[in-house]
């Protein structure tokens, strides 16, 4: 598994945070009292929305102090057990030689399931009681009611969102390093449409240069002339005529199978009438046909019709239906960012079984996967046999149970 | 634990169930010792990888396996034709020890080769021949070509009777302790047909929910492993919420890999059910017709499925 660049960019030392200042300061005076041996709570409690750099934090501060983080995820499906384990022994053993130099993080702790685990904050709450070496908990919403015991044991420390321009310069940084080649103009949508989350932007940078072509021009002379992707875009929807929509294409530095996939986007953001929707959705389902045969034939001379339609053919669908709206960054790319991870474990569990069960690797993922999600989300001692059966990873254990509550979640079942 | 369908796999051809004919050739084969080609056709679940296993055992022994005198690749996940002959060399090239003078190889959805690298696997056939017999498995015979039929012997196999899964399926409740309705028997056999590593996936996962499997248990692990987030996507839709159903959609393919061609007829059997005119179902199951044949054809499944969302979501619903 390669690294994502939002690991392979995780701050080193605490001053590479981005924003956040006052937050790692009070995160510094908390733990300045556990350095002196005297800490005013024994835990501290960061919270504040995801990608803003909660975790980062302890981590930089570790590296620079040289300490273990040894961490527990709290959503894990093996809570209590694993946080009376960690917790007990990593805190009670503190006082026995090497142990003292380890802080423990507990991520997600909002993300316990009050029901499936129901001793879990009340364990965490006995830990932080006893504990002799510092406990870091890390929450999104710190208010939950279930965290009530909790709140009063912990410093609390609240991250904010970070600012659109710092995060659009750290991704410069990261482009810059990567040697990418991508405008301001670019790196500003995606920082935009990033909410604060530094995380999901840096996810999105790396999507968009995997995506290819899209970023990495030949020669900055070129750039010059490049039409910007959403200029393009623009005119394809606002058009007038056929001529106009047909040019959106022209000079734009992108394969026409990334325009298209904009294009898939940002037609359902634009177009609002659903039968408008339903026709250019259906437009652009006949340009994938066209692109699709040129790929398959290597016949580039049928690209332009592939290209006219989903430039001019959706035009005059967008052109009646009139519209508006915010053209951004595709939720595709987004969402293939964010969940590389999982259709990695996806991939790798489905040969796993296949070697077991017989099957190709194809076959064990629509045959045999969907029924392994459910009894190892189903029930913990299932779990347990079955991920020893198979071998799967603990990154495979967790894409399982994800599943099984997703689909729970999703289909009220 | 292991899975079930692992677990209660046939281990001799007198295991396997409801394919009468192909065993009773099987054994005639076994008996005479001189094995011919052999092409396994049958829908998914009906055991022919099972088959071709116990096949081995019973003419090589239990030790089949780790005697080197079976073996089993996936055409599916094998890079290429190259790949699979080269295999196919190293492994039959020499004569084994045993006194039967040849080994057994099982080519697994063989149907998955296209039809040139078919013609250049039939030369490795030919080349091999006095050293290893080849079972070639498939879900459609008529995927395989001509020459490589002509030279096997075809065994058919049916999908499992609703007589043949109840009575597997109460012998494996029965071992595991848990009680099975008729109903929910039932209940799996709607939801599976022939396929009986579908029905023993059902019913260990229903296992997992309550020892006493009802229909409803049944219903609830359908929802779970199959039709209940498409069903929530056509929702969506229906009500016009076509980025939901997107999103839902992508969800399905990229992140469950749920086959596209299982979206497909799993909405074609939603689609009677929907709160729509007779008139729109209809015309719904004519557009389902075409994305079906386009993505068969190489359109992008995301993409075509898409617009069959697009066009659901701009359907006037009775109740609207």
């Amino acid at each position: 598994m390669t690294l994502t660049w939002a690991e392979k960019y995780r701050p080193r030392k605490l001053s590479d945070i981005v924003g956040n200042k006052a937050a790692v300061k009070a995160f510094l005076d908390w733990i300045h009292g556990w350095e002196i041996g005297k800490p005013s709570k024994k835990a501290a409690l960061l919270h504040g929305p995801p990608g803003v750099g909660k975790t980062s934090t302890v981590y930089a501060y570790a590296i620079e102090r040289g300490l273990d983080v040894v961490e527990i995820n709290a959503s894990d499906y093996r809570t209590r057990e694993r946080i009376e384990n960690v917790i007990g022994m990593a805190s009670q053993s503190a006082t026995l030689s090497g142990l003292r130099n380890r802080i423990i993080l507990v991520d997600e702790v909002d993300g316990v399931d009050s029901r499936a685990d129901t001793g879990a904050v009340a364990s965490l709450t006995k830990a932080i009681s006893e504990t002799r070496i510092p406990i870091v908990l890390v929450a999104n919403d710190p208010w939950d009611p279930k965290l009530g015991p909790l709140r009063d044991k912990c410093e609390m420390i609240k991250f904010t969102r970070i600012q659109k321009p710092s995060i659009a310069s750290h991704l410069k940084k990261i482009a810059e390093a990567e040697k990418l080649k991508v405008s301001d103009n670019l790196l500003r949508m995606i920082a935009e449409k990033s909410g604060g989350d530094l995380r999901s932007a840096i996810n999105d940078l790396q999507a968009l240069a995997d995506s290819g072509g899209a970023l990495s021009t030949e020669t900055l002379g070129e750039r010059e002339r490049e039409r910007d992707v959403f200029s393009a875009m623009a005119t394809v929807f606002s058009a007038r005529d056929i001529q106009t929509a047909l040019s959106a294409f022209e000079g734009l530095d992108l394969e026409p199978a990334d325009f298209f996939t904009w294009l898939l986007d940002n037609v359902p953001e634009w177009i609002k009438s659903p039968r408008d929707l339903a026709n250019a959705m259906e437009r652009l389902a006949r340009a994938d046909i066209h692109l699709q045969r040129v790929l398959a034939t290597q016949r580039w001379d049928l690209l332009k019709y592939a290209i006219a339609i989903m430039t001019a053919g959706v035009s005059i669908t967008a052109r009646r239906g009139g519209g508006g709206g915010r053209l951004g960054f595709p939720s595709k790319i987004r969402y293939m960012g964010q969940t590389r991870a999982e259709r990695e474990a996806l991939a790798s569990a489905s040969s796993k079984i296949a070697g077991k069960c017989h099957l190709s690797s194809r076959k064990a993922r629509t045959e045999m996967l969907p029924y392994i999600a459910f009894m190892i989300g189903r029930d913990k001692s299932t779990a347990k046999s079955l991920g020893g059966f198979f071998e799967l990873s603990e990154g495979e254990m967790k894409y399982m149970a994800a599943r099984y509550a997703m689909v729970s979640r999703k289909t009220g079942v | 634990m292991l899975p079930w369908v692992e677990k209660y796999r046939p281990k001799t051809l007198d295991d396997i169930v409801n394919q009468d004919d192909v065993i009773a050739s099987l054994k005639n084969i076994l008996s005479t010792k001189s094995v011919p080609h052999m092409l396994f056709t049958g829908p998914p679940g009906t055991g022919k990888t099972a088959t071709a296993h116990a096949f081995a055992h019973d003419l090589y022994g239990p030790n089949y396996l780790s005697d080197g005198l079976f073996v089993e690749i996936n055409a599916s996940d094998e890079r290429g034709i190259d790949v699979i002959r080269e295999r196919v060399k190293t492994y039959a090239r020499s004569v084994p020890f045993s006194g039967i003078g040849f080994r057994l190889l099982l080519l697994d959805e063989s149907d998955q080769l296209t039809d040139a690298a078919q013609h250049a696997f039939r030369r490795t056939m030919e080349q091999f021949s006095n050293t290893c017999r080849f079972i070639l498995a498939a879900n459609y015979s008529n995927r395989i070509i001509e020459p490589i039929q002509s030279r096997c012997v075809v065994l058919r196999f049916k999908p499992l009777s609703k007589d043949a899964v109840g009575k597997a399926l109460a012998k494996i409740a029965k071992y595991e302790n848990v009680e099975v309705s008729d109903s929910a028997v039932e209940a799996i056999y709607e939801f599976s047909l022939g396929d009986m590593r579908k029905a023993i996936n059902m019913l260990q996962s229903a296992a997992t929910i309550s020892r006493k499997i009802d229909e409803k248990t049944v219903y609830t692990v359908m929802g779970h492993v199959e039709k209940g987030l498409v069903r929530r996507m056509i929702d969506m839709s229906i009500s016009g919420d076509f980025k939901g159903a997107r999103d839902l959609l992508r969800e399905l393919v990229y992140l469950n890999g749920v086959s596209p061609s299982d979206i497909v007829s799993s909405i074609s059997r939603e689609i009677y059910g929907i709160q729509l005119s007779d008139t729109e179902k209809i015309e719904l199951i004519d557009a389902l017709g075409e994305t079906d044949f386009r993505i068969a054809s190489g359109g992008t499944p995301e993409v075509q499925l898409l617009a069959f969302l697009a066009k659901l979501a701009a359907r006037k619903g009775v109740g609207k």
